[in-house]
């Protein structure tokens, strides 16, 4: 269930600003504008929190605080109020009436969401269906490095996706992005002056818009304190340079759970079948391995009883194809799923001079493998 | 307390500084203290005025005056609205109110550091060409800003002790 957030104010300019607020998040925002309005809707609503002006008409919000800490289905609701006097006398008052925190008007929208993300979890919208986001979906990156040549290199990297790379190279900056928007994923060089990459990383943590958002470090492969630093503190992951850009996105892929198996899962005329890309990677024979299970298991269940593992487009044949296409035909096995195999005459030969994989046996096309697959006399490979 | 002359330039560094604090924070905007004679000074169009009164050890009124097409453009940036969207007059009175109200909120907080106890009332906006007189028995304070170049005018309005015994 959405957290709500109850805003009891006389100024629909504060309600507006309130509301504005907690729009990138996954909560109901409901408005009173007095005291007597904000006990009704508390009562109806049971927010999870309420953010209490303190000079209204009608009901001041001292008079409103006082019913709601009597009232025993209310007095547990955790109240931030809100005021516009900030003297000693003022403060010593509010802390004295019980509430939780107190906000001195002039504010900013991010200390608000902050103070309320203390009490409440805030959850940027959409965050619950991340899972459901594919590796073509636009996203946005941020990435914090005083070098303007790596922001470059990671454009460059992923310039065969969809997503969008916002460079910065000063942490303020980068604070005033995250400010305006809610990047998918962070990059941050561990090796800003100044201890300024942990530095924002802690505040990036502290803040209730960014706490959820995947941060990497980056620095040299030979900077082993700055990712041991970086490990210890909880950075997401750390990416080495030079920047592998398979590596690259793959982290940033399994960090945001995306779904990259539409690149190599495909059904076509009754049949899965699994196309292997021209290089076969360790990450992304990681990638096809953890995917390979669910899958193929989903299409049995959706009725499939045949499969066809395309290496057609593959220039290598090595351990990683190995420990793949074993993990496949083993699977079929389990699944009493039919199957055949799809491989050029390199990778053919190639196959022969593994011990494992000396017996497979490979047919030349689609067309070939769903023949064979229908004929009820073929043998499996 | 008798109203001293240390006491009007205090408030006149709180003003300012009140001002700067809220403009800057609620609307992104840079205030900068202008003389009279500036050029940008005073508005030719209509303009629209917001009160916040304080009464106690130390009673009287603060006036903000803005140009009207200010006023809506202080509207637009405190909302993150453009000027399509702002709904009418009453939205902008309502920021305009609630200018004040941070402005004097925070005056009221230092006049009470200082002893000065005082509560405030609600908001009140009046809109269209006129000018406040002051009244014999008050003393009365104006401070001038520019903001986008444009001319924000701050009253202040004090009643002598002998009137606040009364």
């Amino acid at each position: 269930m959405k957290p709500k957030i109850l805003t009891v104010d006389d100024s629909k300019t504060i309600r507006l600003i309130v509301g504005k607020a907690f729009k990138p998040f996954d909560v109901d925002v409901f408005e009173a504008s007095n005291g007597v309005e904000g006990l009704a809707v508390a009562s109806r609503e049971k927010p999870d929190i309420i953010i209490l002006d303190i000079t209204m008409p009608i009901m001041d919000g001292s008079e409103c605080l006082a019913k709601l800490k009597s009232n025993p289905d209310l007095k547990s609701i955790p109240v931030i109020m809100l005021t516009a006097e900030s003297g000693r006398e003022n403060v010593l008052k509010i802390a004295k009436m019980g509430v939780r925190d107190y906000l001195v008007k002039p504010f900013k929208e991010d200390l608000l969401i902050e103070r309320v993300g203390r009490v409440i979890e805030l959850k940027a919208k959409g965050e619950g269906v991340k899972k459901a986001k594919r590796y073509d979906d636009p996203l946005s990156v941020l990435v914090v490095d005083d070098k303007p040549a790596i922001i470059e290199q990671i454009k460059s990297a992923v310039a065969d996706t969809p997503w969008t790379v916002h460079g910065r190279t000063q942490t303020g900056e980068a604070v005033d992005f995250c400010s305006q928007n809610l990047p998918d994923a962070i990059l941050v060089s561990l090796t800003l002056p100044d201890n300024a990459g942990f530095t924002l990383f802690q505040m990036f943590r502290a803040s209730a818009k960014t706490k959820a958002t995947p941060v990497f470090g980056m620095c040299v492969k030979t900077a082993s304190e700055e990712q041991l630093r970086a490990q210890q503190v909880g950075f997401t992951g750390v990416v080495t340079k030079p920047l592998d850009p398979d590596e690259l996105k793959s982290k940033i892929c399994r960090s945001l759970n995306l779904d990259t198996s539409y690149k190599y899962f495909q059904q076509r005329d009754g049949v899965l079948v699994l196309s292997l890309p021209a290089t076969l990677t360790p990450n992304v024979a990681n990638e096809i391995s953890l995917q390979l299970r669910p899958k193929v298991a989903e299409a049995v269940d959706s009725g499939l009883g045949k499969m066809v593992v395309d290496m057609g487009q593959l220039r290598v044949a090595d351990v990683n194809l190995v420990r793949l296409g074993i993990s496949a035909i083993q699977l079929c096995g389990e699944l009493s799923l039919k199957h055949r195999l799809i491989g050029s005459s390199l990778v053919q030969q190639e196959c022969r001079n593994y011990e494992e994989t000396k017996d497979w046996q490979f047919v030349a096309s689609f067309e070939e493998a769903v023949a064979a697959l229908n004929d009820p006399m073929a043998v499996a490979a | 307390m008798p109203i001293t002359p240390l006491m009007i330039a205090d408030i006149e560094q709180l003003i300012g500084s009140c001002v700067t604090d809220v403009f800057g924070t609620m609307l992104s905007m840079d205030v900068h203290p202008a003389s009279p004679s500036d050029p940008a000074d005073p508005p030719s169009e209509a303009h629209v005025a917001s009160a916040v009164g304080f009464s106690g050890v130390i009673t009287g009124v603060v006036y903000i005056y803005t140009s009207s097409s200010f006023a809506r453009r202080c509207a637009g940036s405190m909302l993150g609205l453009t000027d399509a969207e702002i709904d009418g007059d009453e939205m902008v009175n309502d920021v305009m109110g609630e200018i004040a109200n941070m402005v004097v909120g925070n005056l009221k907080s230092g006049l009470c550091d200082r002893g000065l106890t005082c509560v405030l009332t609600i908001p009140s906006i009046v809109r269209g060409r006129f000018s406040i007189e002051p009244i014999s028995s008050s003393e009365r304070k104006v401070f001038h800003f520019t903001c986008e170049s444009r001319p924000l005018l701050v009253e202040v309005m004090i009643k002598h002790s002998s009137e606040r015994a009364a």
